[in-house]
């Protein structure tokens, strides 16, 4: 093997060259309707939804090609977006300046879908024992772990089962910028923790005296059930379209689609295509509030 | 393609060696340039917290305090109860497909474990969701568990997973016993049984520890199932090793925490962002000595049995 060293820097060599010309290959490159690259969407759960289903209309309509994904809730919708990785973004939440700084590259654009709240949804047998709302400071106590039993909550004796909202997913930061004013204020806790709203709503469900926190319209109130909140004024709200709409409730949220700059090529057909009379109606069939509602 | 084919048969031998040289090379590349990135971006974390990384007990990335040994603890317990259940069934299986079947049938038995391997470990993460954790919360109600996510239930799911790799290796560390070594056995007198225990199991013992040491490897490296089932809850370390009571609340493993959204958040802040690589570096030391250990074994037992 004499000449060992020099076929390795041979090859080194090769992969280097092979590996930057496929990057640079890609960076101008934009999806359109006729590039043959996939639109590719990626984000929230909550969002997830009517924009899987505007996915499927468009394939078989237009023959795009796009996918859509749930990795990483709405923080990973905006890193995947920063990073260049997806050409649009889904979050349940508002892009903050942290976001913006954390990718400065990328000029995000925000684009309302629709509207959402965050419930706080129990299990069947703590909604039949009693238990049909909380206030503010009861829910920080179960947070917090001062309140640890049903009973102290006039529910029937059993250990409250709390999975938190993983932290990074539009749903928690609305939660916790409820509770505390500020997520970045809320005290930092070790409770089992879940993800997407499919496997919040299965655990909460099968187990008994479990509470998380869940987009109001994946609550329901079949297998889990929203949970009203006392206001500071002795009334109970329950997160209903018109309490949405009016404030009432008080953890509403936008439904976003995010992009880098303005929208091109297929990522412009779906946004236009969601935000038209076709895309709001799937918006509403997923139990969200479409923007027209929201203007009533 | 159909250029290659034409050349002459020394020129197509070269072509064949550079191209396995090149693409060995490119694994090679590709490993080195992981580990040297995994490296270089968490020197925030080792320099913030040093061997505290390992040995701290507490997780609250917000107050910059980040300790992997509850995620060690808990990676290593799933791994061993996963370990404790599959160990003994897959061994059983092997000894009784290769010392009490036939040629076709040890191989149809094979094949259906094997076929358990194929299956995507999401599809086992939501069976587990379905069935497990749904059977262990109903079944262990008395110990007044919280939830089906304990790091029990993770353990049990990747028993299943991992039966298929014990079985295999250790199918292949009993067939590596010279047939003569049994012919002798049987003829001094000795019972199918007593052959099995005497002759097979000893002579292939390197080789069945090693196939137990690299299925812990994959078990440890296991992440989108577990991740379902675990629970996922920080700080989990027990007071005692030796209690039942920690396997059946959740836990924290080293890939339940790497798979999860706070990548998202630590993304951007160099101090999580290493703390996170960091926990990946856990992880494949981890991995690595296990599955070192394990090649090392089986090398030992096949020279062992050739000679």
């Amino acid at each position: 093997m004499p000449n060992f060293p020099l076929s390795v820097f041979r090859i080194c060599t090769l992969t280097a060259i092979l590996l930057s010309s496929s990057c640079s290959d890609n960076s101008n490159r934009r999806p359109g309707p006729d590039s043959g690259l996939p639109l590719k969407i990626n984000g929230s759960t909550t969002v997830n939804p009517p924009v899987a289903e505007a996915a499927e209309i468009l394939r078989s309509r237009e023959g795009l090609q796009i996918q859509v994904d749930t990795q990483g809730g709405s923080s990973g919708g905006i890193s995947t977006l920063g990073e260049g990785l997806v050409q649009l973004g889904m979050a349940s939440r508002a892009i903050r300046a942290e976001d913006r700084a954390k990718f400065p590259d990328c000029d995000f654009r925000e684009i309302r879908i629709g509207e959402d709240a965050v419930a706080l949804i129990v299990s069947r047998d703590v909604w039949e024992s009693g238990v049909t709302s909380i206030s503010k400071s009861e829910m920080k106590g179960i947070y917090e772990g001062s309140i640890t039993n049903w009973n102290q909550l006039g529910g029937e004796d059993r250990k409250i089962a709390f999975f938190n909202k993983e932290p990074g997913r539009g749903t928690w930061e609305v939660f916790a910028n409820w509770a505390y004013g500020d997520h970045h204020k809320s005290p930092q806790v070790s409770f089992p923790e879940v993800g997407g709203n499919e496997e919040t709503r299965n655990k909460v469900s099968t187990t008994r005296g479990a509470i998380s926190q869940l987009s109001s319209s994946w609550a329901d109130n079949e297998s889990v059930f929203a949970l009203g909140i006392e206001t500071e004024t002795d009334e109970t709200v329950f997160p209903t379209g018109a309490n949405i709409v009016s404030r009432a409730y008080p953890m509403s949220r936008p439904l976003h689609l995010l992009t880098n700059g303005d929208p091109v090529g297929s990522a412009k057909v779906m946004i236009d295509f969601i935000l038209g009379e076709e895309g709001q109606q799937l918006v509403r069939k997923h139990g969200y509030l479409a923007l027209a509602d929201l203007e009533e | 393609m159909g250029k290659a084919a034409k050349l002459p048969k020394h020129n197509r031998f070269c072509a064949i060696k550079a191209a396995s040289w090149f693409f060995t090379s490119l694994a090679f590349v590709a490993v080195t340039a992981g580990l040297i990135l995994l490296l270089v971006e968490s020197i925030p974390v080792w320099r913030h917290s040093g061997l505290e990384f390992i040995t701290g007990r507490n997780w609250f990335y917000r107050a910059r305090e980040f300790g992997a040994l509850p995620m060690i603890y808990g990676s290593l317990q799933v791994a061993v109860i996963a370990i404790l259940i599959a160990a003994p069934i897959a061994v059983g299986a092997a000894i009784f497909g290769t010392e009490f079947l036939s040629g076709r049938l040890r191989i149809g038995l094979k094949i259906v474990i094997e076929l358990l391997a194929g299956i995507p470990s999401v599809i086992y993460g939501l069976l587990g969701i379905l069935l497990l954790r749904n059977w262990v919360y109903d079944s262990m109600e008395s110990l007044d568990i919280l939830s089906g996510d304990t790091l029990l239930t993770a353990g049990i799911l990747l028993a299943v997973m991992i039966l298929p790799t014990i079985m295999t290796l250790a199918d292949d560390a009993l067939q590596s016993v010279p047939r003569a070594q049994r012919m002798a056995a049987r003829s001094l007198g000795l019972t199918a049984t007593e052959t099995a225990i005497n002759i097979s199991l000893r002579g292939a013992f390197p080789g069945l520890i090693a196939a137990v040491l690299l299925a812990m490897g994959r078990a440890l490296g296991e992440t989108i199932a577990v991740f379902l089932v675990v629970g996922r809850q920080d700080n989990q370390l027990p007071e005692s090793l030796f209690s039942f009571q920690p396997l059946v609340e959740s836990g924290q493993t080293l890939t339940s925490k790497l798979g999860g959204s706070e990548t998202n958040i630590a993304y951007g802040e160099p101090l999580h962002w290493g703390a996170m690589l960091g926990l990946g570096i856990l992880l494949m030391i981890m991995v690595t000595a296990l599955t070192f250990a394990g090649l090392g074994l089986q090398n030992l037992a096949r020279r062992k049995n050739e000679t």
